[in-house]
């Protein structure tokens, strides 16, 4: 009777190397399953092994961004809440790699063949890469206010928090933001700001706060910056840390929120886009920086160019990572399109 | 059209071992744990558990095996037309090149 307890025990002690949703679908019988193997073999160092690492592999398809064993539905919202995260703290980096870019373009402007071509791809992918983030933001805030009126939204109360305060910290973080803005468009002496009938200026300008706004958000926990304020700089140093939670937020949200179904169809597109837009603009500023870019010391005058190295290779990883799982989440939903149809003819070889 | 390539391929280095457990449910439903007896009589393999339940996940997702409802904390699986015709497919080219290996081994080594 005892040993019967010892082998339930330590079955249950195995499954905790599973995700909770794996446990829900296979927890029961794969305790039974265990619990026979014990009675069986008592000790088996290989068993163990194998049960620990397929369970981190089924952790980490959890998360969406790899060949998932969940059903397409699941692995869709997964795979796009990661890359939401992922894409999400990107983003930093992304608009302050393009505001560099077209701010040196800007003060380039009579070489502007190479530099104009790279930085207007550089500006739609990133431009691309924001509304696609703000889109899932909207999408998910609109589903959010739904179900709550609807009275089923018991489980988005701590991530709606989360995403809430997360936000609001962000939006405070760039308080200022809208006033140099202003500076921008409404310009002193009665000249006129930004010449809206000249799109590169304003695209100029917009990069030079962006700039302004990100450059403190990209420096972090390094050197202090002269002549800011202790209290922002605790706000600047918090920031990566906000956008991470508001990251895992929205995600958990993305998997909790009802959605039609065809916006789970339109998963593995999300994913795809995310990680084309996002190596799109790694190659193009690669080649720019190579090419038509800054030189040396000139770059990232704050963290010196190994800084830039070190953040280029943390999005390829990124991007890699989304493109993989749109990849595997396209090929899954082909696979199911396919049964769909086989199993209608109902063949038998 | 689908083929047992693209289905068993995606699988990986998990494929023999979907073959086994196609091959064990083609002889009737099976749980977890006797599905592995199976395997381990006609085959003299035995599949470990974390291997087990992520390749059951894995077919089902493709739909090629199907669960039951469960018999207290047993669930037992079951072969879907599509895994039959997946696993047909891939035993016909396996034996395509067990025959022509074997022929090949006669004719210059005498041997098989």
């Amino acid at each position: 009777m005892s040993n019967s307890v010892d082998n339930k025990r330590r079955a249950t002690r195995l499954l905790r190397w599973y995700p909770s949703a794996w446990h829900k679908r296979y927890g029961d019988e794969f305790v039974d399953h265990l619990e026979q193997e014990f009675a069986e073999r008592p000790v088996d160092h290989k068993r163990t092994l194998n049960i620990a690492w397929r369970g981190l592999v089924a952790r980490v398809c959890d998360f969406g961004l790899s060949n998932t064993d969940q059903n397409v539905d699941t692995g869709s919202r997964a795979a796009v809440g990661t890359s939401f995260t992922l894409v999400a703290i990107a983003s930093v980096l992304t608009l302050n790699f393009w505001s560099l870019a077209v701010g040196r373009w800007s003060s380039r402007r009579f070489h502007p063949v190479p530099d104009t071509i790279a930085t207007g791809i550089l500006t739609v992918t990133a431009g691309l890469l924001f509304l696609v983030l703000v889109a899932i933001i909207v999408a998910v805030v609109v589903s959010v206010v739904r179900q709550v009126r609807r009275r089923r939204a018991r489980r988005l109360v701590g991530p709606s928090m989360l995403a809430a305060g997360s936000g609001a910290f962000i939006l405070y973080a760039a308080r200022w933001l809208p006033m140099e803005l202003a500076q921008h468009t409404h310009s002193p002496h009665g000249r006129p700001g930004i010449q809206w009938s000249h799109p590169g200026s304003a695209i100029a300008a917009l990069a030079q706060s962006t700039w302004d706004l990100t450059q403190t958000w990209v420096t972090l926990w390094t050197q202090r910056m002269r002549g800011v304020p202790s209290s922002q700089i605790i706000v600047n140093d918090l920031l990566p840390i906000a956008i991470l939670v508001l990251g895992i937020a929205i995600a958990v949200l993305l998997r909790r929120v009802e959605f039609p179904l065809i916006s789970e169809r339109i998963g593995s597109a999300i994913v795809a886009l995310l990680g084309v837009l996002l190596g799109a603009f790694l190659i193009t500023f690669f080649v720019w920086f190579k090419v038509g870019g800054p030189s040396g010391s000139n770059v990232f005058s704050i963290d010196g160019p190994g800084a830039t190295k070190t953040y280029l290779v943390f999005l390829a990883l990124i991007a890699v990572l989304i493109v993989r799982s749109g990849v595997n989440l396209t090929r899954r939903w082909r696979l199911v399109g396919r049964w769909d149809t086989s199993d209608s003819r109902g063949h038998v070889a | 059209m689908t083929t047992s390539e693209d289905t068993l391929t995606g699988l990986g280095r998990n494929a023999g071992a979907a073959v086994l457990v196609l091959s064990s449910l083609a002889g009737g439903d099976k749980h977890g744990y006797a599905l592995v007896k199976d395997v381990e009589q006609f085959a003299s393999v035995h599949i470990p558990p974390g291997t087990l339940y992520q390749l059951l996940a894995r077919l089902e997702s493709r739909g090629l095996i199907t669960s039951l409802e469960a018999d207290e904390r047993r669930r037992p699986y079951r072969l879907t037309a599509q895994g039959a015709s997946v696993l047909a497919d891939y035993l016909t080219a396996q034996q395509r090149i067990v025959k022509t290996g074997q022929a090949r081994l006669k004719q210059s080594w005498r041997l098989a």
